[in-house]
């Protein structure tokens, strides 16, 4: 382990190569505090070579690696795994290029999501893809995660958006996979790569794909009084026709712990909030807006309104975005599921939700991205109670597997990681995950990126 | 000799007992991509893997076995308003959807909501060794294992055989309308292309046809709310700066189909799809036209369809796609799958290892 | 987060501090807002990593002496709490701490009487004074000095205004709409005496009668920030005692001086007086904030148009909350256009005694700082804090843009008395 850390100081990363106690502390988790572990040493990369030759300096001692944004996973993805080194591509944060004509940006991993629109912005063009944690996580991280966000119904997940990626493959080869166009010749290795939570080794630089900023943006928010009547509301807008950008649904403790935290000004007493969001152009939303406001009108609302002004459509959105963290106002810990469920069926999986959370004592608030029924259970708890990790684990557990029962998977967004790794088998038979470890070892022969995460390690 | 494979079961069959290179076939629309070049390969018809297995239109997902022809899934979705957003070529010369996965080729209205890599959801398919694996799944959203749906895509049989797919799918446009414009020279038709993709107006579809005299006449679509439609098509028409004609609806719809049909190329010529960048078209452009080969632009400039003279050796133009850095993906003539520049490096080589580690597939001429 | 700090052991501030580490969820959403993580892009540096750091400290899974360099690289700016939708009081862990580490930390013998010179010098006025003196008679001899002390002197005025003696009362103009005690400031009063006499100026004008204390010496807020906690409860202490209570606010300039004595409560938790602090301190209030909250009189006007940059002090837009009262105040002048700037949440590096503890770091934000600042074209920079005002004109006039760099109580005064 020595003679890593010795090798690596031979790359000429100077103070960039961490191995003091408090580096090694502060890097000892990603957002999913439940799992801690040290790295013998992580390496802050400001270059594709010093990947590269991290990487080459690992493969050849046999030690694992894992790649690190800015650490905002929620499963475990990018912990530190035991023994191993954790190379932090944070600070390769440049928006190389964007091409105005092409609608495309090339960008090293490290730079965060939203500075992707920042510089896009002056074009007239801007980066889909909105996880709620846009403001810090890291495009490798969400190209590692295929990430999503309110806005990916419409405009599909990270991949719908990554064109082409440049990759130092496990042993530190460099390869290069898809390209400018929007379309690709033959096999699409970068949608292979999308997804596939470091696992494939790291990538150094992506070509994005960049849409024009809409004209006209409007968002609607709609008070119910049940989840029920939020959720029915949104199999109408579906069953209409209408293709609106996002369908987010959140419950009353949702909205009380958005409310303590960001305080959006919610309209008081909701059971559940229906926030819809219309982009395009100005005619089409519209023709859209009205048809939508007869169906909020018939489904029931309480109240509804419809803004287009940039701030309060901002203050709408933050209460949504924030309503992860926001939920430390309500319990110490929290767990929060990514399960997905046929959206047909988000009724009676929620329902089945709140009997469980009933059950168990332990709380669930509901924040979800309904219009492709990607749930989002917060499940709170206090950790200093004796029972109460367990007892939440085990309803965290419980809710994935009604999400896979009901024909859906255990993570839209978030990865498996080393969270829910021991529920994929749930999901896939024995030849399928067969299959994918091959593709892994095929990539990977000595298993040294990522190991551990979202392919449980073989029992002997 | 020709295998038939009438179930998943089948196909396993065929794979574990075939000694030289399978390929796998079906609607046989697109001959390069069904027939290999280099190996006498054996085909596997799994035409008769047909049928929509599972189809919620409030979900807006299906699911579908491989051989199921694009008309009969298009003519299914239509009866409740839905369509295939990546309007996949060669439907009514009696493509199907594991070949347009395979060929990962999408039509003109994949400008508006994206491609064949934007819809799939979830694949089962048969690999090198034998094994029926599943990857993805039948929701919208799914995170969950390696992205095989994707991988599929382009795949071109040569990973593994499509046994069953899912995708999610969009309601229909209530109502399409196409202005086409007064021919313009290359550049000023590229810069228009570049304007109008760029701009307010969300198109359905973005081509670029050649006219005989060396022109090039943009074709534009719209569709949506019908109310809306007639404003938008005066707000579309006023991004360009040539006249224009709002094609007739009959006229309209036989354009997009004679186009998706691959109508406009002459009889026998190799044609192939070549994705771009606008800066790559001009050199291009002017190769082709050396070659008198006919090039189409589709996809806002971010493709190329090329109908190649028969009389021609595809070398020439794999050739030369290779020094321009770029890929075509043939579909008729020979040649193919794949002409020019190869792709993926290190990373598809051992990607096609793990998954056909014994070559069971004509897969040479892939990477 | 859980942890398990020895709650006993660290005695009344563990329970602040407890809360803090316990509702922070470690989601990153802090990171971009944090000067230190900007600048350096290293997790210990972060507002997350430290809380990990001193969790672990506290908790005896690292030394403390790991974990103090990035402690002491936190300036304290509270951007973080800010963008926490946590809710983490991050001061409130911060404070403690570094409360906690003094006593049981090493010092080298340079830093032990920098820290000493500092914290002897900045909160007394009339050894502020002499210190400038000196070193304006040291500066030649600056370069060769260690950078930490050469930065002190380089921010010190090369002139410094003359004293103002002080009234002990002034009356408000027409009917009285409020009665009010002010903090002088100690430092502020050497450096920029007419922020002081401005603002007496502007709120006796809205009808505020304002009480000076004669006897007021430091708040207390650098020695509490700094982790001289026995000065600055002293400091503290002597404070309530010189304040009146009949007033209806308590009114500090200096944002640093006002978030430290809105920190009373926590700074006297488990002592005698808490609830005395604890009050006191909820009755002190931001010039600006009180004034936005009474409105004004008559909206003052400028000469001739003017567009003013208007700079968060990390102190009172992040610790103390206010960030739409000065605005809304600069606004109200008839002929100035408010700009927002880029990076606004960011610290400029001056934070205090940063600049003598930490001299690159606070330089190379001090620098981007003027950089984003000159980028909006302003005429006037206006802040709300001299420790900030004196970094951002520094900067200024190194990237050689000498724009005039005022407090925002300034503005008003001086477009009020149309000297602008
Ligand atoms: C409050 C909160 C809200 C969130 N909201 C959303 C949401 O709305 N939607 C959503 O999808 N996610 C969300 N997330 C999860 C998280 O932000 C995403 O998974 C994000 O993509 C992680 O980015 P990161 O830069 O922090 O990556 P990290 O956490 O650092 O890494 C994530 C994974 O990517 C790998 N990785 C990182 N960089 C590279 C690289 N260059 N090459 C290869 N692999 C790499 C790591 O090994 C790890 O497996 C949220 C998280 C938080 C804390
Ligand atoms: S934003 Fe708040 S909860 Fe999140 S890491 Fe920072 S301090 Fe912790
Ligand atoms: S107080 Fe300022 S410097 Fe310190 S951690 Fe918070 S944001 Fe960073």
């Amino acid at each position: 382990m020595n003679d890593v850390v010795a090798a690596l100081g031979g790359i000429g990363l100077g103070d960039r190569l961490l191995t003091g106690p408090a580096a090694l502390a502060a890097f000892s988790s990603d957002a999913q505090t439940a799992f801690q572990q040290r790295a013998i040493a992580v390496v802050v990369a400001e270059t594709v070579g010093e990947v590269q030759a991290a990487v080459r300096v690992c493969h050849a001692a046999g030690v694992p690696f894992v790649a690190r944004g800015s650490g905002t996973s929620l499963s475990g993805g990018s912990l530190p795994v035991e023994g191993g080194v954790l190379i932090a591509l944070n600070r390769m944060n440049r928006v190389l290029r964007v091409d105005a004509d092409t609608r495309t940006a090339v960008v090293e991993p490290g730079v965060i999501n939203l500075d992707v629109t920042r510089a896009a912005t002056p074009h007239g063009l801007y980066y889909a893809p909105d996880p709620s944690s846009q403001s810090i996580c890291t495009i490798g991280g969400n190209i590692a995660f295929n990430s999503g966000g309110a806005h990916c119904l419409l405009h599909g997940m990270t991949s719908n958006h990554v064109l082409g990626v440049r990759v130092v493959l496990p042993d530190g080869e460099l390869a290069e996979l898809g390209g400018p166009s929007a379309e690709t010749p033959g096999p699409d290795w970068t949608g292979l790569f999308c997804g596939s939570e470091g696992l494939f080794g790291i990538v150094v630089e992506a070509t994005l794909r960049l849409m024009p900023v809409p004209e006209a943006v409007r968002t609607s928010l709609a008070v119910y009084d049940s989840l029920e009547a939020a959720g029915d509301a949104v199999a109408q807008i579906v069953r209409a026709g209408l293709l609106p950008v996002a369908l987010e649904i959140m419950d009353a403790l949702a909205i009380e712990a958005a409310e303590a935290s960001v305080k959006p000004g919610y309209p008081p007493g909701a059971t559940a909030l229906l926030i819809v969001e219309l982009e395009g152009e100005r005619d089409v939303v519209d023709a859209d807006a009205a048809r939508l406001d007869a169906l909020l009108t018939a489904s029931g609302a309480r109240e509804f309104l419809a803004t287009e002004d940039l701030d309060e459509r901002a203050l709408i959105w933050k209460g949504r975005k924030a309503a992860f963290s926001a939920v430390g106002w309500l319990a110490p810990d929290y767990i929060v599921q990514d399960g997905v469920v046929p959206r047909t069926r988000l009724g009676e999986a929620l329902v089945e939700i709140g009997r469980m959370s009933e059950e168990s004592g332990i709380r669930v608030a509901n924040v979800f991205h309904a219009g492709d029924g990607n749930l989002h259970p917060l499940i709170l708890f206090d950790s200093a109670v004796p029972g109460e990790l367990e007892r939440a684990e085990r309803l965290g557990g419980d809710i994935l597997r009604l999400c896979i029962a009901l024909g859906g998977s255990i993570t839209g967004e978030h990865g498996v990681g080393i969270e829910k790794r021991e529920y994929l088998p749930l999901m896939y038979a024995p030849d399928d995950l067969a299959a994918m470890r091959r593709l892994r070892d095929g990539v990977d022969p000595a298993g040294l990126a990522n190991p551990g995460k979202m392919l449980a390690p073989e029992a002997a | 000799m020709t295998l038939v494979a009438a179930s998943a079961a089948d196909v396993r069959e065929a794979v574990l007992s075939t000694d030289g290179p399978l390929l796998p076939v079906a609607g046989a629309t697109k001959p390069a991509l069904s027939t290999a070049q280099d190996t006498a390969a054996t085909p596997l018809d799994v035409s008769a893997l047909r049928g929509i297995t599972s189809y919620d239109p409030a979900e807006l997902t299906f699911t579908a076995r491989a051989g199921t022809p694009v008309r009969e899934a298009a003519a299914a979705l239509a009866e409740h308003g839905q369509y295939l957003p990546f309007d996949p070529p060669l439907a009514d010369a009696g493509a199907t959807l594991g070949g347009a996965v395979a060929a990962g080729v999408s039509g003109s209205g994949a400008f508006r909501h994206g491609g064949v890599r934007d819809f799939i959801i979830g694949v089962r398919l048969v690999d090198g060794t034998g094994s029926l694996i599943a990857g993805g799944g039948q929701v919208v959203k799914n995170a969950a294992g390696f992205d095989l749906p994707k991988l599929m895509v382009g795949s071109a049989g040569r990973l593994g055989v499509l046994t069953e797919l899912s995708f999610k799918v969009f309601p229909h446009p209530r109502a399409t309308t196409t202005l086409s414009f007064e021919p313009l020279g290359r550049d000023a038709a590229l810069a228009t292309v570049a304007r109008l993709a760029r701009g307010p107006v969300a198109l359905d579809a973005l081509d670029v046809e050649p006219t005989p005299d060396g022109s090039r006449r943009i074709l534009a679509r719209i569709g949506g709310d019908p109310a809306a439609l007639d404003a938008r098509a005066v707000r579309l028409a006023s991004y360009v700066e040539a006249p224009h004609e709002r094609l007739a609806p009959d006229e309209e719809t036989a354009l997009w189909r004679d186009t998706g049909e691959l109508r406009w190329a002459a009889p026998g010529a190799l044609v192939a799809r070549i994705p771009v960048t606008a800066p790559a078209i001009p050199m291009l452009d002017a190769f082709l036209a050396a070659h008198r080969a006919a090039a189409r632009w589709t996809l806002g400039a971010n493709a190329v369809w090329v109908a190649w003279p028969a009389e021609l050796p595809p070398r020439e133009l794999g050739d030369a796609l290779a020094g321009l850095g770029l890929t075509a993906v043939a579909l008729t003539g020979t040649g193919g799958p794949l002409l020019g520049a190869r792709r993926g490096g290190a990373f598809a080589a051992r990607v096609r290892g793990a998954l056909d580690p014994d070559g069971r597939f004509a897969g040479a001429d892939l990477a | 987060m859980r942890h398990a700090l020895p709650m006993a052991q660290i005695g009344p501030q563990a329970e602040p501090m407890a809360r803090a580490i316990g509702a922070c969820v470690h989601c990153g959403f802090c990171l971009p807002s944090c000067p230190t993580y900007v600048e350096l892009g290293e997790e210990m540096d972060s507002p997350r990593g430290r809380i990990i750091l001193m969790k672990e400290a506290l908790e005896g899974t690292i030394e403390l002496e790991a974990a103090l360099p990035h402690v002491d690289r936190c300036l304290g700016c509270l951007a973080c709490v800010s963008a926490c939708p946590s809710g983490v009081q991050y001061g409130e862990l911060l404070t403690p701490f570094r409360a906690y580490a003094e006593p049981r930390r090493k010092r080298g013998v340079l830093e032990r009487v920098q820290r000493r010179l500092v914290l002897q010098t900045l909160p007394y006025p009339r050894r502020l004074r002499l210190a400038a003196r000196a070193a304006r008679l040291a500066r030649p001899v600056a370069r060769v000095l260690p950078t930490s002390l050469a930065t002190m002197l380089r921010l010190l005025p090369r002139e410094l205004p003359a004293a103002q003696p002080l009234p002990h009362i002034v009356p408000a103009e027409g009917e009285r709409r409020a009665r009010v005690a002010l903090l002088a400031g100690c430092a502020q009063q050497v450096l920029d005496p007419d922020i002081t006499a401005a603002a007496i100026r502007v709120l006796a004008r809205n009808g505020v009668e304002v009480v000076i204390p004669a006897d007021q010496g430091c708040c207390g807020a650098l020695a509490s920030h700094t982790g001289a906690a026995a000065q600055a409860r002293a400091h503290a202490r002597a404070t309530m005692a010189a304040f009146p209570r009949d007033v209806d606010a308590v009114i500090t300039t200096a944002a640093g001086c006002g978030s430290g004595m809105q920190e009373y409560g926590t700074l006297l938790l488990g002592e005698p007086d808490h609830d005395d602090a604890a009050q006191f301190a909820g009755g002190v209030v931001d010039v600006c904030a009180f004034l936005a909250e009474l409105g004004l009189r008559e909206a003052p006007a400028t000469r001739a148009p003017v567009t003013v940059a208007y700079q968060d002090a990390c102190h009172l837009a992040h610790a103390q909350g206010v960030h739409s009262a000065p605005r809304q105040l600069l606004d109200a002048i008839v002929g100035v256009t408010l700009i927002e700037v880029p990076e606004a949440e960011l610290c400029c590096g001056s934070a205090g005694t940063y600049n003598v503890e930490q001299p690159e770091i606070a330089a190379a934000l001090g620098r981007r700082k003027a950089v984003n600042l000159s980028a909006t074209g302003a005429h006037v920079v206006a802040s709300g804090n001299i420790g900030c005002m004196t970094q951002i004109s520094t900067h200024l006039s190194e990237l050689g843009h000498d724009l005039p760099v005022l407090h925002t109580i300034q503005l008003l005064d001086r477009a009020y008395a149309r000297t602008m």
